[in-house]
C-alpha cells in the first residue's frame, strides 16, 4: 500500500441544530424527530437506527411537537399552524391554521381518530382525522392562561392539560373542564414565578403524572384530584415525561441533562404493600437540557439542545449483553454533506442555509508518515453561494471537474456553470431549466460532466443533458417495482455507462444509460444501503448498508462477484458489525484497482481485495501490531481491511485523482463550544 | 364672675389689621411701665386668630389657584402645538382606512373571524401608522409603492413573518429557560470543569485548545500592549 498525502480539512463549520420534539410509531417502528430549524427526521429503528428520510427545514416554519396517527405524521408549531408531511415526497402535504395563537402541543387519541392541540390563547381544539385532511371539530373550554401540554387518557374521555400553576382535567364528550389540580411553586427566589407544567402525562387507572419547571415529578389521582406522590428531582426545569407502553414506567427529561426513570414497583418485597412509583435510575447522557423524550420497548431515546440522539438499552430487556444493549449516541447526519470535484481539488460543502464552495491547499514537501507538511497555498473559499427562499437546502452536487454546481431545495433546483481561471471564478446561473425538473432528493452529475440526473418523486429518475450553458430534459428513468419511497443514494460509473440509485425501501435499481432503460436490480437485501461506489474499471457495484454488511455486484454479469462470495461466506469481522456509525461514502482508487475506500464517522478503512479476509480470531485493528513487525514478518499477518482511526469525527473521505487523500473532519468539542448555555451546577471542590 | 384671660395676641403683630392695630397703638402710646399689661378678651384673640388663619388659608388657596391656572394655560399651549404638528384631521383619517384595508387583505382572510379581533384590528392601525411613518421616511424608495389615489402597494412577504403572538411566545420560552433566574454559565466553564475534574487534570479550555476565545484573547493581548507603552511613556 502507497503512502497518501493527506488534506486534513477543519473549515467546514458544520453546525447541528438542537432536537425539539420527538414521536416513536410503534407499528412501523419508526422514530420522527423534529429539530429546532424546522426539519424532521426519521429513523428505523428495526434497521439500527439508520436514517432514513431527512425533510428540510423552513425559515417560517417552527416545530413544538410531533405526532403519528398510524402511518400518518403531524407537527404544530408556534406559527399557529398544524403540518402533514408526505413522507414519499419528503415535504409537507399541507398545513392548516388553527386561529388559536401559537400551538404548544399536538395529541392523538390511541384510536387515531382525533387530534387536540393546546393553543397560546387557552383552548385544547379538537380536529377530526380524516382520510386525506383533518377538520376543526370543536373546542374544549377555554382557559385562563397558555395551555403547554396534553395527554389523552387511553380510553380517549378524558384529556388532562398541563397549564401555568395548574393542570385541568377535561371530559372530552362535554369539553368542560371537571379537575382542577394546583401545582406548587418553587422554593425561595422562584416562587415568584409561575410553575409551567411543561409536559403530563395520563395513565388508564386515571392517574395523571406531571414534570413543571420547579424540577418536581409529581402523581395526582385524577379521579379524585389529590396530589399522591411528589418527587423533587431537580433544581432546574423538568422538561419531558414519556410513558412506556405497559404502563409500568415513566421516564423524565430536565434541564441539567438527565433522564430519570420512575417504575411503578412495590417499594418493599412484601406482597401486601401495594405499588408505587418509585424513582429508580438516572441516566446522564447529555451535558444541556434534555427537550425530547420517547420511551419504547426496549430503550429509552432522548434528545436535546446538544444535538446528538441518544439510544440506550434498558438492560433488563436483554438477556445477553450484546451489541445491541449497548449505548448510541447519533452525532452526524447518515448522508453526505462534502461533495469533491476530484479532478481540480475543490470541495462543496452544504449547509440548511448556503453552500460554501473550498479549494484544497497545496504542499510541495516531503516527509515521513506522520509529518505535517508545510502549506504552500492555503486552502480559499470561493464561494459561499446563498439559497432563495426560505425552503433550506436538501441536497447539493459538485461536478467531478469543478465546473457545474447543483442544488435543490423542496421547491426548486438551481443550477449553475462555474469557471475557474487561476485567480478568478465566475458563476452564472443556468435560468430555463426544464420544467419536469422542480425539486430534488439527490442530485448527481455524470464523470464527464454532460448529463446531470435527479432523484424526483416515485423512485424516478430525471435525466437533464448539460451543454455549454443550458441544459435540457432527455429521459426519466423508472423502476419496475413500482416504489413510491424516496431515493437517498445515487451513483454513476466512471465510463458513464451505468447509474445506481437506492430507495428507502432497500431497492437499488441500475440503469443502462446508453440505452436509457432499467438494466438489473441488485437482489434485496433486508437492511437500507447506507453507501454505494461505482468501481472505475471493473464496474463493480459496492454496497454498504446500515447493519454494516459489505455486497459486490457485478453489473455487466448481474450478479455477486466471486470476492463478495468469498467475503459472504467467511463472514464480516465482529469488530467491523460492532461499528454503531454507518458508511456514508465509497470510493476507489483509479492507481490501484484492487482498492475500496470507505468511512464512517470514526475511521476510514481500506480494503484491499488482494490481500486475505480477517477471519474472526484475527486482529482487526492491524495497523499499529504491523508497523512494529520486521519487513519478512508483514505479509503473513496483513489482512484486507485496513484501519485508521487517526483523523476523529469525519464527515468525507475521498481520494483525489493526484492520490492525495482528503479528509474532512468536524471536531464534536468545536460542536459543543458553539451550544447555548448550559445550567451551572455547583461541584464538589472547583 | 368669670375671669378675663389675659393673653397677648401675637398673631395681630404680623399681620395688617387696622383695628387691633390702632387699638394697640392707642394702648401703646397711653401705656407706661407701670400700668398692668391690657386686657385682651378671650373672644377678641380667638377672633383674630380665626381671622388670620382664614387669611392664610385664603392666600394659599389663591396660590394654589394660580398655579392652576399657569398649568392649564401651559398645557393649552402644549396641546395646541401638537396639533399644529399633526397632519390636519381628514389627512389622518384617509391614512387610517386605506393602508388598514389593504393590510387586513394580505393577512390570513380568516383572522377576522378571529376570537379576539379587535386586538388584531388594534395592531392593523398601529401597523398601519408604522407603515406610513416608514413610507414618509423612505419616500419612494423601499417596497411601498404608491399608486393613483390614496392607494399603496405593499409585500406580504416583506413583513416579518414571525408575527407579535409568536414572538411573545418564543421570547416566554426563552425567559424561562435562559432568562434570569435560570441560572446558566458557558460551555467554557463546564468544559474547564470536565478538564479540572477528568482523569487527566489539565488546564482550563481556553488555555489548553489554542483556538479557544481568540477575540478575548487579542483584546487581552492588545489591553497588555498599551499598558506596557503606558508604563514606558511616564518612566521614559
Amino acid at each position: 500500500m502507497g503512502e497518501f498525502k493527506v488534506h486534513r480539512v477543519r473549515f467546514f463549520d458544520y453546525m447541528p441544530t438542537a432536537i425539539r420534539a420527538m414521536a416513536f410509531n410503534a407499528h412501523t417502528e419508526r422514530l420522527a424527530l423534529a429539530r429546532m430549524d424546522g426539519s424532521v427526521e426519521i429513523f428505523n429503528f428495526t434497521d439500527h437506527y439508520f436514517q432514513e428520510k431527512v425533510i428540510p427545514g423552513k425559515d417560517s416554519r417552527s416545530i413544538e411537537s410531533l405526532c403519528w396517527v398510524g402511518g400518518r405524521l403531524f407537527s404544530a408549531g408556534l406559527n399557529g399552524e398544524i403540518a402533514e408531511y408526505d413522507l414519499e415526497n419528503l415535504r409537507p402535504k399541507y398545513s392548516l391554521e388553527a386561529y388559536g395563537g401559537p400551538i404548544w402541543t399536538i395529541i392523538s387519541n390511541t384510536q387515531g381518530t382525533q387530534l387536540a392541540i393546546g393553543c397560546e390563547d387557552g383552548t385544547v381544539k379538537l380536529f377530526e382525522v380524516l382520510e386525506e385532511h383533518i377538520q376543526f371539530e370543536r373546542n374544549l373550554d377555554r382557559q385562563k392562561g397558555r395551555i403547554i401540554s396534553l395527554s389523552w387518557h387511553p380510553s380517549g374521555t378524558h384529556i388532562a392539560a398541563g397549564m401555568m400553576d395548574m393542570i385541568r382535567v377535561f371530559d372530552v364528550p362535554t369539553g368542560h373542564a371537571v379537575q382542577r389540580l394546583l401545582v406548587d411553586r418553587g422554593f425561595g427566589g422562584s416562587k415568584s414565578r409561575e410553575t409551567v407544567v411543561w409536559s403530563v402525562a395520563f395513565l388508564s387507572d386515571h392517574t395523571v403524572v406531571s414534570g413543571d419547571s420547579a424540577g418536581k415529578v409529581q402523581v395526582w389521582d385524577g379521579h379524585t384530584g389529590t396530589l399522591v406522590k411528589t418527587h423533587l428531582v431537580t433544581k432546574w426545569d423538568v422538561l419531558a415525561l414519556s410513558v412506556s407502553k405497559d404502563e409500568s414506567s415513566v421516564v423524565a427529561g430536565t434541564s441539567e441533562g438527565t433522564v430519570i426513570q420512575f417504575q411503578f414497583i412495590a417499594p418493599t418485597l412484601h406482597q401486601q404493600q401495594g405499588k408505587e412509583w418509585v424513582r429508580t435510575r438516572t441516566f446522564k447522557n447529555h451535558t444541556h437540557d434534555v427537550r425530547a423524550l420517547a420511551e419504547i420497548e426496549t430503550a429509552i431515546v432522548s434528545g436535546g439542545m446538544d444535538t446528538h440522539l441518544v439510544v440506550r438499552p434498558l438492560l433488563e430487556k436483554f438477556d445477553e449483553k450484546s451489541h445491541a444493549s449497548g449505548l448510541r449516541k447519533i452525532h452526524f447526519p447518515h448522508r453526505n454533506l462534502v461533495s469533491c470535484a476530484k479532478k481540480v481539488g475543490l470541495l462543496l460543502f452544504q449547509f440548511p442555509g448556503q453552500l460554501e464552495l473550498w479549494r484544497l491547499g497545496d504542499s510541495d514537501g516531503h516527509g515521513k508518515p506522520g509529518d505535517r507538511l508545510p502549506l504552500e497555498r492555503m486552502p480559499e473559499k470561493l464561494l459561499l453561494l446563498k439559497r432563495k427562499g426560505e425552503d433550506h437546502i436538501c441536497c447539493s452536487a459538485l461536478s467531478s471537474c469543478g465546473g457545474w454546481l447543483a442544488y435543490s431545495t423542496v421547491s426548486c433546483v438551481r443550477i449553475y456553470r462555474l469557471q475557474t481561471d487561476n485567480n478568478n471564478i465566475s458563476i452564472t446561473k443556468v435560468s430555463k431549466l426544464p420544467k419536469a425538473l422542480h425539486s430534488a432528493h439527490q442530485l448527481c452529475f455524470s464523470s464527464d460532466s454532460s448529463k446531470m440526473f435527479a432523484a424526483s418523486s416515485q423512485s424516478s429518475v430525471l435525466v437533464i443533458a448539460l451543454t455549454q450553458s443550458e441544459c435540457k430534459y432527455v429521459h426519466t428513468l423508472k423502476p419496475k417495482s413500482g416504489s413510491r419511497q424516496p431515493i437517498h443514494l445515487m451513483t454513476t460509473s466512471v465510463d458513464g455507462k451505468w447509474l445506481a440509485a437506492a430507495n428507502s425501501d432497500c431497492e437499488i435499481h441500475v440503469y443502462n444509460l446508453q440505452k436509457l432503460k432499467l438494466h438489473c436490480i441488485v437482489p434485496v437485501y433486508g437492511s437500507c444501503p447506507s453507501a454505494m461506489g461505482i468501481h472505475p474499471t471493473t464496474n463493480n457495484l459496492t454496497v454498504v448498508h446500515a447493519d454494516q454488511q459489505l455486497f459486490e455486484y457485478s453489473i455487466v454479469e448481474k450478479q455477486y462477484t466471486d470476492w463478495s462470495r468469498k467475503l459472504q461466506k467467511q463472514g464480516l469481522h465482529n469488530v467491523w458489525l460492532d461499528r454503531d456509525t454507518p458508511v456514508t461514502h465509497v470510493t476507489f482508487n483509479s492507481k490501484n484497482p484492487n482498492q475500496v475506500v470507505l468511512h464512517d464517522m470514526h475511521m476510514f478503512c481500506i480494503i484491499d481485495q488482494s490481500l486475505p479476509l480477517p477471519d474472526q480470531k484475527t486482529q482487526f485493528y492491524n495497523q499499529m501490531t504491523l508497523r512494529s513487525l520486521s519487513e519478512q514478518e508483514r505479509p503473513s499477518h496483513l489482512h484486507a481491511f485496513k484501519i485508521c482511526k487517526t483523523f476523529q469525527d469525519l464527515l468525507c473521505v475521498s481520494l483525489l485523482d493526484d492520490q492525495s487523500l482528503v479528509v474532512v473532519e468536524r471536531p464534536l468539542l468545536a460542536i459543543t463550544s458553539q451550544l447555548p448555555a448550559p445550567v451551572r451546577q455547583k461541584k464538589f471542590a472547583t | 364672675m368669670a375671669k378675663k384671660l389675659l393673653r397677648t395676641s401675637p398673631s395681630s403683630s404680623n399681620k395688617f389689621n387696622s383695628a387691633n392695630m390702632t387699638d394697640d397703638f392707642q394702648l401703646h402710646l397711653d401705656s407706661s411701665d407701670d400700668d398692668a399689661p391690657e386686657e385682651v378678651t378671650f373672644e377678641e384673640s380667638k377672633a383674630s386668630a380665626l381671622r388670620s388663619m382664614k387669611n392664610a388659608l385664603e392666600t394659599s388657596k389663591r396660590e394654589k389657584d394660580l398655579l392652576k391656572e399657569k398649568r392649564r394655560k401651559r398645557q393649552e399651549m402644549f396641546q395646541e402645538q401638537k396639533k399644529r404638528r399633526l397632519l390636519p384631521a381628514h389627512i389622518l383619517e384617509e391614512i387610517d382606512t386605506a393602508p388598514s384595508k389593504k393590510q387586513k387583505l394580505p393577512r390570513d382572510q380568516a383572522e377576522s373571524n378571529h376570537e379576539e379581533a379587535y386586538c388584531s384590528w388594534e395592531e392593523g392601525r398601529e401597523g398601519s401608522k408604522e407603515g406610513y411613518e416608514k413610507e414618509t421616511k423612505k419616500g419612494f424608495k423601499g417596497n411601498i409603492r404608491r399608486l393613483k389615489g390614496n392607494y399603496s402597494v405593499m409585500r406580504v412577504a416583506d413583513q416579518s413573518s414571525t408575527n407579535s403572538q409568536q414572538q411573545t411566545a418564543m421570547d416566554f420560552i426563552q425567559a424561562r429557560l435562559y432568562g434570569p433566574g435560570s441560572q446558566r454559565t458557558t460551555n467554557n466553564e463546564v468544559l474547564s470543569l470536565q478538564n479540572k475534574r477528568g482523569p487527566n487534570k489539565s488546564a482550563a479550555m481556553q488555555f489548553v485548545n489554542k483556538k479557544w476565545g481568540t477575540e478575548k484573547k487579542a483584546k487581552a493581548e492588545k489591553l497588555k500592549k498599551q499598558w506596557i507603552q503606558k508604563r514606558k511613556v511616564p518612566s521614559s
